[in-house]
């Protein structure tokens, strides 16, 4: 007999399960080939380990629950009384049943805060709009040109904007490395914007006087 | 002695014939399962939890997990009995289940769980962690032993593949027979015993690979 074939009947062998000729044969095998003869004492002692671990005890909850389980499972099956399909309608309907408890209270809870929420921010939101009592300046180049090409940026400048309570700059001026440059406020031209008529956001915010510092990188363009 | 449930036995048929595939006994668990009879399910707790438990156990390799899954287990015997078609036995069948949800929650597991820290100690640290029949042979110093290799088997046991784990669980620790198993995995003879060889031989490799000092008393 050879190593292939003992390793077909290994399992057989550290199981006791082998006999007759069978058995005699592979154990002349294993008398002369001591690889055979390792392999299966090692198997043998991994069988006779796993044997000897000793039995896992459940805990006790684990009994209590599977009664609490088999009386649920028997109250449905008695309601059913006999009818398959009303057995698989109670089935479903108590799968049901728990599937969406957990989610009961934070469902209900998230629907009624989403309801108090809307229903205190749904007669703020109109689709209106007004002007705003206070104006932006917008700056425009005297013209656009659309065949612009850039080609070279310059160093980093920054614009200082002073802002008055209502959000009118009463002040600019600008700098960078080596130049500043004082702006004049009389040459700015200032356009009416529209906002949308959201009472309950500007009730909450407000333009403040304060200085804004804005840092621009101009870039060079060339027809 | 009359069976309790034999006492009410409501809508159960008087006529009792074993199927083709269970036993009468078997057959008789059945019909009280299906007649929602109480003590027809207090029997088939007594009978297998434990068995169920132990092999569960062994499979998923934490108690916690063991007994999510062995609760499913039992919630899907329950339910299945009225389809349950009686080609197998009732243990076979219990066994398949307890199998595919072991298989099955720790697909779930690898996949949501894979990369949480868990917060308790793990078994390696607390051997002791599940209660085991204690042997009154044993002394201390035997006992402590014994727990350390069992540790080390254990230990070994998670790290093999999962398929081959299955076989030498039902084998070496269930001790059911070839045929069993191979009813209840639903593979051929042959392929049983090549996965309880693939299963021993990659659980001597895992022993046989760690350094620590029990391992000779491990493979003893």
């Amino acid at each position: 007999m050879t190593c292939w074939s003992v390793n077909r009947r290994i399992t057989d062998y550290v199981d006791g399960l082998l006999k007759g000729s069978e058995l005699a044969r592979v154990a002349a095998h294993l008398r002369r080939c001591g690889n055979c003869e390792a392999r299966i004492q090692d198997l043998g002692s991994v069988r006779s380990s796993l044997r000897q671990l000793p039995k896992a005890k459940s805990p006790s909850q684990v009994r209590t629950r599977l009664r609490v389980i088999a009386s649920q499972e028997r109250t449905l099956i008695l309601e059913a009384d006999g009818s398959r399909l009303l057995l698989s309608w109670n089935h479903w309907k108590f799968r049901m049943q728990q599937l969406m408890r957990p989610f009961t209270i934070p469902a209900t809870g998230g629907l009624c805060s989403s309801l108090v929420l809307f229903g205190a921010l749904a007669f703020t939101i109109g689709n209106t709009t007004r002007g705003v009592a206070y104006e932006v300046p917008v700056f425009a180049p005297a013209s656009i040109d659309a065949n612009l090409v850039p080609v070279e940026l310059r160093s980093s400048i920054v614009l200082t904007l002073s802002l008055d309570g209502n959000g009118r700059i009463t002040d600019y001026a600008f700098r960078n490395d080596t130049h500043s440059v004082q702006g004049d406020p009389a040459t700015l031209q200032y356009h009416n914007l529209s906002v949308p008529d959201i009472p309950s956001v500007m009730a909450l915010a407000q333009p403040v006087s304060s200085d804004i510092q804005i840092s621009v990188t101009p870039m060079i363009f060339r027809r | 002695m009359a069976h309790p449930f034999f006492a009410n036995s409501g809508k159960l048929s008087i006529l009792a014939g074993a199927q083709i595939g269970i036993s009468e006994e078997d057959a008789r668990i059945l019909r009280g399962l299906r007649s929602g009879i109480e003590g027809a399910y207090e029997e088939l707790i007594e009978r297998y939890e434990q068995q169920i438990f132990g092999m569960v156990y062994r499979l998923v390799g934490n108690q916690s997990d063991a007994c999510d899954v062995v609760q499913e287990v039992f919630l899907k015997v329950f339910r299945g009995v009225t389809a349950f078609r009686e080609q197998s036995s009732l243990r076979t069948w219990i066994y398949r289940i307890a199998v595919n949800e072991a298989y099955n929650h720790r697909r779930w597991f690898v996949r949501h769980c894979r990369m949480e820290v868990p917060m308790e100690e793990t078994r390696s640290e607390h051997p002791n962690s599940l209660d085991y029949t204690p042997d009154p042979g044993r002394s201390p110093f035997e006992q402590a032993m014994d727990n350390e290799t069992r540790t080390l088997i254990e230990v070994a046991l998670t790290r093999i593949n999962p398929v081959f784990r299955t076989a030498v669980v039902l084998r070496d620790v269930q001790n059911l027979s070839y045929e069993e198993i191979a009813d209840i995995l639903q593979v051929s003879l042959g392929t049983v015993k090549s996965r309880i060889l693939r299963g021993r031989e990659a659980l001597r490799r895992e022993l046989t690979q760690r350094p620590d000092q029990g391992l000779a008393e491990a493979m003893a």
